[in-house]
């Protein structure tokens, strides 16, 4: 492992994927929380014509800025991009996704028009143009690595200081307005940075997949944390990692892969896991509490049924859920078990009286009870016999346990 | 020996129309020509309804996910090591794969997972995408493999091409003619189309299957990702110009054909006289943008007219 | 006659119980109001009579028959904001799609259909406008345009939603002109309505809902300040409560 940052081949490529990643992990954050992150995807492609035009310029006449005339070049064809999209969305009243859409394909046309033409006479400076198509960590130099840093750490400094208006920005728009937040401004800021971090990407991961980066580590980060200060730095972490692991992959594999499919797998992976498994926003673990829920309603009929004393059939395994719970012992209730009956027969005739006075039939009320007997909080129980003054009977006259005058 | 070899800009005009009825073997910038117009009129009409419905996004995401499609279906059909000439049936076959894992994937993170639209889009189509590449370079063994999918190669078109492209063209005009209509409606106020038992769902799923298939007879031609400079460019420019839907779909037609003319008689011109092969698919982008300048010029002077 | 019966109607939409065991009918020839505050289900309601949702439990019945069996007596006229207005169409065009429900699939409009089009703008009051682009039209009347639509579709019974919302006094006076005559045709029309201050004006009938039903009947009888109090009042903050407790437990979050 520690090879990757020794070895004097490796440790460019590594250090300047993982650059990359926490570039575009922290910054796709911002994006992501204005729903926009496929703009990413739009600038990315659109900086293609100012990479091949930056080589070309710079192979031309001054051979030893090769690196950062792409950068540049890059930089300031993405910005035109970003315009065009601007003027396409506000003045002409197109459909933002049909704008991205089109200065994403047309740009890179026009990139690829121009590069095509180096095919025979050029065909050294076509190879370093599509390196950055579909991204080739491996012919990266240390030289790179002091660019993309100073670069990386201008975007980590700019969100940093810009921090607290990114959070009102984000989310407390009325105040913004309110208190005249410049937001026009830093709007502006945020699609600078998001082309630094696509111009720090492009060379590892490439701009068609560049959006990927963008997408997923905030995706992942967004599961499991709801602070603003954490969601960006565990962005910024999982971007980190996917640059790091994806560069990895990419070397150990048998066959020439390009590094930016590697890296954009080991990012959705991340992200998938995520979205599975994190243990508060994840699917699984929310599937669990459902089921968890459906089985408590159904041991809950049970005590229900035990308490009115009704002959029932009931599932051996729930039976014993309830006596590990102290509910029952054998099959009779305990004092435990018979209060918290009471209480679900409690709160199902509160909101049987509940739903009368909100105008329903007295005959119609019980089946929104049998369900709403297993949800009410005891908050809820509170404010509904304080509005109802404190109810003894249900519609169909029956008493209400527990409720005392 | 190919008749346009050394031709100019306006020598090719001239051999070309002169040819045009002459019934003689197509040269390869005629197959060129044919197969770039039909995919231009298939993609003009399927992405003015795109457009309309504001699905381009999911558009550019099928035509990635398409790689994935056609990888498969060449694993389950064939057994050679590369991705020899496209038949009706692979075309199927990866279209259905492809429509159908994009959009269930896409609609599984975002309705049952819970990711937002964007982000949804996004983590399909790239990874779909990158899956595609990792598994076509190794199936193919050529490294390079990847930056031929993304931009096509239209020197290597032949005849089969134009099967496949005449096919999904009349197959989209086919859709678009006798349900237009509905497509009117569904594009247009999709409540009332519900209300009137118009299943939107179908058309929907029928649209996602059309854009699967044109991309995929697109692939060879212009790669993956000009297509949606094909899908999206001519109608957007049309719309400059004009309000009325069925003028819209026919000056996009126009516009992706009179590209495709003017990007191949520019690339013979430029091969000619300074000898630079430049890439086809790349000048017939670049003229669509062109053009959606021009319908900018035109749009502003009439403006400017009508309010003098 | 009952045009509309609903029975025990339960709807749920995106895991929350948005409707909840509603119960009413109504008979013919009235302009009734739809009424609740946000969230109540008002919306969710006309959806679920157009097949659009599907209830979890129970019905609901149009002139006796299931929906599907009288569709062409129905005509549903969704909320202005839910349709681009950019949209490369002209007026005429967007009232014939009124005729496509009778016309049927593959079949063309013809030149009667045309002419039939051009009456229903006219009564509206918009036939100077027919082949305006959609996008020049104000709210008021993109409304009209709406309504034209719909007396196209020559229904029994008329689903509006928030018909009223972002139009000027004009037309709003316009259109209750066409509603008044629809009913004094026999017609049926249920209308989404958020304004409070001019429910007695317009309506027959009330249907006040907050996801139960707190009352349905004559404007009078319904629209009182008791049952405004359980629509709006502090007793229907529970409703909200309990609705997002339960989203939250059959979600699992």
């Amino acid at each position: 492992m520690l090879e990757f940052f020794v070895d004097p081949i490796l440790r460019a490529p590594t250090i300047g994927s993982m650059l990359m990643g926490l570039a575009s992990g922290l910054i796709g954050c911002l994006a992501f929380l204005q729903k926009r992150s496929l703009v990413g995807e739009a600038l990315s492609h659109a900086a293609y014509p100012g990479v091949v035009l930056g080589l070309v310029i710079a192979a031309a006449f001054f051979p030893g800025g090769i690196s950062a005339a792409i950068l540049v070049g890059a930089f300031l064809s993405g910005l035109l991009g970003l315009f065009v999209i601007h003027q396409m969305e506000k003045r002409l009243k197109i459909a933002s996704d049909a704008a991205l859409c089109f200065v994403l394909s047309v740009f890179f046309g026009v990139g690829v028009c121009i590069a095509s033409g180096l095919q025979i006479s050029h065909a050294l400076w076509l190879q370093k143009i599509q390196v950055f198509l579909l991204g080739e960590a491996a012919t990266m130099m240390d030289g790179h690595i002091f660019l993309y840093g100073g670069l990386t750490l201008a975007c980590v400094l700019s969100v940093i200081s810009l921090f607290r208006f990114l959070e009102i920005l984000h989310f407390d728009p009325e105040y913004a307005k309110a208190v005249n937040l410049p937001s026009k401004a830093v709007h502006t800021i945020l699609y600078i940075l998001l082309m630094v971090a696509i111009v720090v990407g492009m060379r590892s991961v490439g701009v068609v997949l560049m959006s990927s980066m963008l997408i997923a580590p905030p995706s992942a980060a967004r599961q499991w944390t709801t602070k603003f200060s954490s969601f960006l730095i565990l962005s910024g972490a999982l971007g980190l990692l996917s640059g790091f692991l994806g560069n990895a992959l990419s070397v150990w594999s048998l066959a020439p892969l390009p590094t930016g499919p590697m890296i954009a797998l080991v990012a959705t992976a991340i992200c998938l896991f995520s979205l599975f498994f994190a243990p508060e926003r994840g699917f699984l673990p929310k599937l669990i509490r459902v089921t968890h829920f459906q089985l408590r309603c159904k041991q809950e009929n049970i005590l229900k049924a035990l308490y009115k004393k009704r002959t029932i059939n009931p599932n051996p395994y729930l039976l014993w859920r309830m006596r590990t719970k102290g509910w029952i012992k054998g099959e009779k209730l305990t004092p435990e078990g018979y209060s918290q009956a009471e209480k679900l027969v409690r709160l199902h005739r509160l909101w049987e009286v509940y739903l009368v006075h909100m105008g329903q039939e007295s005959d119609r009320v019980h089946h929104s009870a049998e369900e709403m007997e297993h949800i009410l909080t005891p908050e809820i129980e509170i404010q509904l016999q304080a509005l109802l003054d404190n109810p003894t009977q249900d519609p169909h006259q029956q008493p209400i346990p527990g409720v005392s005058r | 020996m190919n008749p346009f070899h050394n031709a100019d800009f306006f020598s090719f005009f001239a051999l070309f129309f002169s040819r045009l009825f002459s019934w003689k073997s197509l040269a390869p910038d005629e197959i060129q020509f044919y197969v770039l117009s039909l995919i231009a009129i298939a993609s003009s009409l399927i992405g003015t309804l795109l457009v309309l419905k504001r699905m381009t996004m999911l558009a550019n995401s099928l035509s990635h996910t398409v790689l994935l499609g056609i990888v498969g279906a060449y694993l389950l059909l064939s057994n050679t090591g590369s991705l020899g000439p496209l038949t009706f049936q692979v075309l199927i076959v990866a279209a259905l794969i492809t429509g159908i894992i994009t959009t269930l994937l896409t609609q599984l993170l975002h309705k049952v997972v819970k990711l937002q639209e964007d982000a949804s889009i996004g983590i399909v189509f790239t990874s779909l995408f990158a899956l595609g590449i990792v598994l076509v370079t190794l199936y193919t063994r050529n490294a390079h493999i990847g930056l031929e999918i993304i931009m096509g190669n239209a020197d290597a078109l032949h005849f089969n091409d134009l099967k496949v492209s005449l096919g999904v063209a009349v197959a989209n005009a086919c859709v678009l003619i006798l349900f237009f209509k509905e497509w009117k409606l569904i594009c247009f106020d999709q409540g009332l189309a519900s209300s009137l038992n118009f299943r939107p769902s179908l058309f929907n799923n029928l649209l996602m299957l059309l854009t699967s298939a044109t991309a995929i007879s697109a692939f060879r031609a212009v790669g993956v990702i000009l297509f949606l400079a094909l899908l999206v460019g001519p109608p957007l420019t049309a719309r400059l110009l004009t309000s009325n839907l069925r003028k819209l779909l026919v000056l996009s037609c126009a516009i992706g054909i009179t590209s495709a003319l003017l990007a191949i008689a520019t690339a013979r011109h430029i091969l000619t006289v300074y000898s630079l092969p430049l890439s086809t698919a790349g000048l017939v982008v670049t003229y669509i943008g062109a053009f959606f300048l021009l319908a900018l010029c035109v749009r502003n002077l009439t403006f400017r007219k009508i309010s003098a | 006659m009952t045009v509309v019966c609903v029975e025990q109607l339960s709807v749920h939409y995106d895991k929350t119980p948005v409707l909840w065991e509603v119960d009413f009918e109504i008979p013919v020839g009235l302009i009734v109001g739809l009424v609740g505050p946000n969230g109540a289900g008002k919306s969710t309601l006309l959806k679920t009579f157009i097949g659009l949702l599907r209830p979890i439990s129970g019905g609901c019945t149009f002139f006796g028959k299931p929906y599907k069996e009288v569709q062409k007596k129905v005509a549903y006229v969704p909320q202005r904001t839910s349709v681009d207005w950019n949209f490369p169409i002209h007026v005429l065009d967007v009232v014939l799609m009124g005729l496509y429900g009778k016309r049927g699939p593959l079949k063309w409009i013809r030149k009667e259909d045309r002419a039939l089009a051009k009456q229903a703008l006219d009564r509206v009051g918009m036939l100077p406008f027919a082949s305006r682009q959609i996008s020049e039209l104000s709210g008021g009347q993109q409304q009209r345009v709406f309504l034209a639509r719909a007396l196209l579709q020559d229904a029994d019974l008329l689903l509006m939603d928030e018909p009223f919302a972002g139009v000027d006094m004009a037309t709003e006076k316009a259109l209750m002109e066409v509603f008044v005559q629809l009913k004094e045709e026999g017609k049926t029309l249920v209308i989404v309505h958020h304004d409070l201050t001019t429910v007695k004006n317009h309506f027959d009938w009330v249907i006040l809902l907050n996801s139960c039903l707190i009352d349905c009947g004559p404007v009078a009888e319904v629209f009182t300040e008791e049952n405004l109090k359980k629509a709006y009042g502090s007793a229907a903050y529970l409703v909200t409560e309990t609705k997002k407790l339960t989203r939250s437990k059959t979600s699992g979050v």
